[in-house]
């Protein structure tokens, strides 16, 4: 091991020690774990290889609108992982969905079902029910996220490869990460027709004195008059990984938020005369998704400084009380947020969170997963959350400013 | 309530295989295991000292596609922590887990993948034992549902889930460690938590006999928790293999 350095430096006595960038490739759990653990002797805190602190997370920037041709996009980059997120949306006919009529039927029935039963919306400033979100959302596939790391984003991949593994389950993961947040409102997302009212009311409407009486008049009728969806927008939300560093998930999801509260739609409505959709070229009448809260995940990966500890522990009985014992004295693993690729080949078990806060400033957790281990408890979990909670003011505070 | 049929070593020419079938949820789950086997594509590279653990899902009525990706990430993680790779004849090799979901609803695109998460743990547990491959610790799950008004129901039905406000698939080991959590909707730490220790309980019983779990054998048998099914699925399997034994005894 000492031949290149002494080959590279003829003048100075050849030494066994090696530079730090050699140490980390050759033993990278060592490396990892000397920065994690500095020797008491010495006053160094205990940070990572990468200088952070366990709890910190990268630097995080993120620009929406970076492309032109979609109807919204962004670019987020945390640390060297950096997403490309496009959001593009296409028109999908109510015509051209074969069970069209008959979902649509039996979600009017169910709706006037709800109503009968007078439940109420749970969400807060909900005019629809969640039932029927769901039912246009899901069933009808109008979010089509697609994630592609075959971009030559790490040594690992391929470009131009099929969509590995890891690509589709994140693929996966975000779509159903925007279902079950309900992110998108179903109802931004439909293009309406309503009946034009041919009625004989026009003459009346000169009247001042009936005025209020025309007007609440006309407002039932319009009410009575069937107001029918003629389309739909699918959102075609892509998402390329440009460079990947480590935790994709998070650079991913992040670059999804940004681009979706990016996207704007054209005025879209459905044109009697030539039986079409018609969309307004103009950007004034463009209008944004209104998003639901503002899921922002947090992953976190566990470094042990002995990964087989675990296992002498339950295959040796004995060994179990020294395990006890030594745990007490020494904390024996490290909860890193953040993981970049050289930590994540050093992990195995990992954590993804993914909280949102409402108003009143009380964190809701939309998704949990621990998975790979068994250090991480309730104790830990805990912190996790709260971790996750300073992560979100802190992406709140990145993403509103982009 | 009627408790999950499992049965193992239906498969003859596999190195192992088990069958489960859950009533509340409709799945019914084959799984098989090969294992030590000689993987074609391997890597060397990658961790030389470990074998690898390769987890195939396939849906009753289509093809893999994203969502089976997903969680045979999932099973791979978890029980590549389990299986003990680096016995002997195993490094460098490979475990291939194929489970095939012959029964129940099939899980639509972007669904969650929850609901059957726990079945297919189950069986690939039980395909491993019967494939006798060196585990350091047995594991059970528990799929545990929060309604919208905030109670908990274990076991939901495929409708209970689907209108459930948060779902959570929970697994504990032999020894009481909490291996994996999935939880998906919206919920707050302190309904996490009661889900958790509702989850321990369905698990592994009361929470005192917890600890040890190998040497209580004998009150572990009590009905009721997954940890005691496996067991008992376990030892039946074995008290037919040994009729033979058992009656010239």
């Amino acid at each position: 091991m000492a031949a290149p350095a002494a080959t590279a430096a003829p003048s100075v006595p050849p030494s066994l020690s090696l530079p730090p960038s050699q140490f980390a490739r050759i033993q990278p759990h060592a490396y990892l774990l000397a920065h994690l653990s500095p020797p008491s002797a010495s006053n160094q805190p205990s940070i990572r290889a990468n200088g952070r602190a366990p709890s910190q997370f990268r630097v995080t920037s993120a620009n929406a609108g970076s492309l032109t041709h979609t109807n919204g996009s962004a670019v987020v980059r945390i640390g060297d992982t950096a997403a490309v997120c496009g959001v593009r949306a296409e028109l999908l006919h109510t015509e051209d969905i074969a069970s069209w009529s008959v979902s649509q039927a039996s979600s009017s029935n169910k709706r006037r079902r709800l109503a009968d039963l007078g439940e109420k919306p749970t969400e807060e400033d909900e005019d629809e029910d969640p039932e029927d979100d769901r039912a246009h959302i899901e069933d009808l596939n109008l979010l089509v996220p697609n994630i592609s790391l075959s971009t030559g984003c790490a040594p690992g991949f391929i470009p131009g490869a099929a969509p590995s593994a890891l690509a589709q389950s994140l693929s996966h993961q975000i779509l159903s990460l925007l279902h079950s947040t309900r992110l998108v409102r179903a109802d931004d997302l439909r293009v309406w027709y309503q009946q034009p009212n041919l009625g004989p009311e026009e003459p009346e409407r000169h009247n001042e004195n009936e005025q209020m009486d025309v007007d609440a008049e006309q407002s039932a009728t319009i009410e009575d008059k069937p107001r029918e969806i003629k389309a739909f927008w699918v959102l075609h939300i892509d998402i390329m990984i440009i460079s990947l560093a480590g935790n994709p998930f998070d650079a991913a999801w992040a670059a999804v938020l940004a681009a979706l509260r990016d996207t704007k739609l054209p005025k879209a409505w459905w044109d009697v005369d030539n039986e079409t959709i018609v969309c307004s070229d103009s950007v004034s009448d463009a209008r944004k998704l209104s998003l639901r809260g503002l899921p922002v995940a947090s992953s976190f990966g566990v470094f042990e400084a002995d990964a087989a500890a675990g296992w002498r522990a339950n295959v040796i009985p004995d060994a179990t009380e020294q395990t006890q014992t030594g745990k007490k004295g020494s904390p024996e693993r490290w909860i890193l947020a953040d993981p970049d690729g050289y930590e994540e080949g050093l992990i195995q078990e990992r954590a993804c969170i993914v909280v949102d806060k409402q108003k009143d400033g009380k964190t809701t957790i939309v998704k949990m997963e621990k998975n790979g281990g068994w250090t991480v408890d309730t104790e830990d979990l805990r912190q996790l959350v709260e971790i996750s909670a300073q992560r979100w003011d802190e992406m709140k505070r990145i993403l509103d400013q982009c | 309530m009627v408790g999950p049929t499992a049965s193992l070593s239906n498969l003859s020419r596999a190195d192992g295989s088990a069958s489960f079938k859950c009533p509340t949820t409709g799945y019914n789950v084959l799984g098989s295991v090969n294992a030590p086997i000689e993987l074609p594509a391997r890597r060397d590279a990658l961790k030389p000292e470990e074998a690898t653990v390769e987890v195939f899902v396939k849906p009753g009525n289509t093809t893999a596609g994203v969502g089976e990706r997903y969680v045979e990430g999932i099973l791979r993680t978890m029980l590549q922590k389990v299986i003990l790779g680096r016995e002997r004849g195993f490094a460098r090799r490979g475990v291939v887990i194929t489970l095939a979901i012959i029964g129940g609803d099939a899980v639509q695109r972007g669904d969650s993948y929850l609901t059957i998460l726990p079945a297919l743990l189950q069986t690939s547990l039980l395909a491993l034992l019967s494939a006798a491959v060196p585990m350091s610790m047995t594991f059970s799950t528990a799929l545990l549902a929060v309604t919208k008004s905030g109670d908990i129901i274990s076991d939901p039905s495929p409708v209970d889930s689907k209108t459930a406000s948060s779902l959570h698939v929970l697994a504990f080991s032999s020894k009481g460690h909490l291996l994996l959590n999935e939880s998906q909707g919206p919920f707050d730490f302190d309904t996490w938590e009661s889900v958790r220790e509702r989850a321990y309980t369905t698990c592994r019983g009361t929470a005192v006999a917890g600890s040890d779990g190998d040497i209580a054998m004998g009150e572990e048998g009590e009905e009721g928790h997954a940890d005691g099914f496996i067991r008992e699925t376990v030892e039946d399997h074995l008290h037919r293999d040994y009729t033979w034994k058992i009656d010239s005894a």
